[in-house]
């Protein structure tokens, strides 16, 4: 290994031709000297010509062949190479501002009792199309009613000692092959290992992705079902609180669990009134996340959320569905774990590049 | 251009690279060089399947009246572990200042020689289609002095 530096900055990208030149040109205007800091981008086996992006900006590009297996294990190899005594993940779709990654640097400097720093959303995440809105605009209520010292780490942008990254096991990339939940997994993991990581609403970057409706649903399906089945979901929610797509809050929960368990019971008895009875729903759902559309209504307008109350209540209908199939799938099958062929490889301690993915410890 | 063109610029002397027009298509207008000092490098088709380490290439991109010293290229490669297997390529635009020098110090120097004028960006994409490495390290050039 080479004399180290300051700060890495590992960018994984996957089929990022759209937007990786804008997110590498922002880190490179960074305020950082250009030789404290390098940028490393991880191609996780992109069809679109990603690579050839990368090279106009990255320092060490690195290129992963076969079919993807998923930022946890790019980071990872990112990490491997780093030089950096601090390592930033910057996702491949996240505009960091000139200030980000030196104000990172500068709270990791001053204090000692953090080992990771993330940055949180700005209001002028996500495209211009309403679903975008609606998308960063819920993420950023969790992230501005959480903010401060928290599980979560690196929702689009954050940085965490190396030392402190390998000795908590790194990203686990046995478990995690998609781009869900790695990021919550780790933070869980740094806590657990005494370590603070801090959710910062001061530092902002902003997020390019553009949403739809299938895209936001897929998203809470795939976070709903693995929160379930991989991390257990009471636990998670207790150590990453920012995870907003239920905004009960603590107090009410026991409330709407019981008021949950009568209308299961009503459920079997021929209601008398069927309007009632679905007004009378509707109406605890909308009390219950009175918290979310009273944010939604001061950061962009009464009329928007009024337009967000029906999305929020599908999405949620999604998310309860996809918990509800990560706790069978747990309680049936298991945890989840890559296929047959890999697990051998790993078992047998195959020695190949790319390397097959680690069991955590 | 002509590919009698092109080949006569390919037996050029490796210190005096040709002049390029700017006006051939981009891609086409870079001008590949191998120079093989002692062992035969290793060519892609001969690391096909699967491997136990990562290929490792380093790209030293030269724009125009730029410069870099063979000792910073040396320890580059020192850095990268065993120098012998990094693939090392020389993407420079115009009249590259040094070549004799780093090629006495690099072992297989692949040098890609782009019209005067071409910016750092579209050499450092331009070698990375090159560089058959799973690990490529750029490498930029300082400008020159005097």
């Amino acid at each position: 290994m080479s004399q180290t530096l300051p700060l890495s900055v590992i960018v994984s990208i996957r089929d990022s031709r759209a937007t990786l030149g804008e997110v590498l040109v922002a880190i490179r205007a960074s305020d950082l000297p250009g030789d404290s800091y390098e940028i490393i981008v991880v191609d996780d086996a992109s069809s679109d010509g990603s690579v050839a992006i990368a090279a106009r900006n990255a320092d060490t590009v690195v290129k992963l062949s076969g079919r993807g297996s998923g930022p946890a294990y790019a980071r990872n190899r990112g990490v491997e190479l780093a030089r950096g005594e601090v390592v930033a993940f910057v996702d491949d779709d996240v505009l960091v501002r000139p200030d980000t990654l030196s104000r990172m640097l500068g709270v990791l400097a001053q204090r000692s009792d953090i080992d990771a720093i993330s940055a949180s959303r700005d209001q002028n995440s996500g495209a211009s199309n309403f679903i975008s809105q609606y998308w960063n605009c819920l993420l950023r209520f969790g992230e501005q009613r959480y903010a401060g010292r928290c599980a979560q780490f690196a929702p689009g942008c954050g940085a965490v000692r190396r030392r402190a990254f390998l000795s908590a096991g790194m990203y686990d990339e046995w478990r995690f092959a998609t781009a869900c939940l790695e990021d919550v997994e780790l933070g869980e993991r740094l806590l657990g290992g005494g370590r603070g990581a801090l959710l910062s609403d001061e530092l902002k970057v902003t997020h390019l992705k553009r949403w739809n409706l299938g895209l936001v649903c897929q998203e809470v399906w795939g976070r709903g079902r693995l929160l379930a089945r991989s991390l257990g979901y009471s636990r998670m929610r207790a150590l990453a609180p920012s995870e907003v797509i239920f905004t009960l809050s603590r107090a009410l929960t026991p409330a709407i669990a019981l008021l949950g368990t009568l209308m299961l019971a009503a459920a079997f008895v021929p209601p008398p009134r069927p309007r009632a009875e679905a007004g009378l729903i509707l109406l605890v759902l909308l009390l219950t996340n009175l918290p979310v559309n009273h944010f939604y209504a001061r950061a962009r307008g009464f009329g928007f959320a009024v337009v967000s109350a029906p999305i929020h209540i599908l999405v949620q209908t999604v998310a309860a569905a996809a918990l509800c199939t990560g706790w069978i799938l747990r309680y049936v099958f298991g945890d989840v774990s890559p296929d047959a062929t890999t697990q051998a490889y790993s078992e047998v301690g195959l020695e190949v590049w790319p390397p097959v993915p680690r069991r955590p410890r | 251009m002509s590919s009698a063109g092109v080949d006569a610029i390919l037996f050029q002397e490796p210190t005096s690279p040709p002049s390029l027009t700017a006006d051939d298509a981009f891609g086409r207008s870079f001008v590949r060089q191998h120079e093989r000092i002692g062992a035969t490098s290793v060519t892609p088709e001969a690391v096909k399947g699967p491997r136990r380490t990562p290929r490792r290439s380093l790209i030293v991109v030269l724009p125009e009246n730029h410069v870099v010293s063979p000792d910073v290229v040396s320890s580059r490669l020192a850095a990268e572990g065993d120098n012998e297997l990094v693939d090392v390529i020389l993407a420079c635009a115009g009249q590259p200042h040094g070549l004799g020098a780093l090629q006495r110090r690099v072992r297989d120097l692949q040098v890609l020689l782009a019209p005067a004028g071409t910016s750092k960006e579209d050499l450092r994409e331009f070698a990375m289609s090159q560089a058959p490495g799973d690990i490529v390290t750029l490498l930029s050039g300082i400008p020159a002095t005097g």
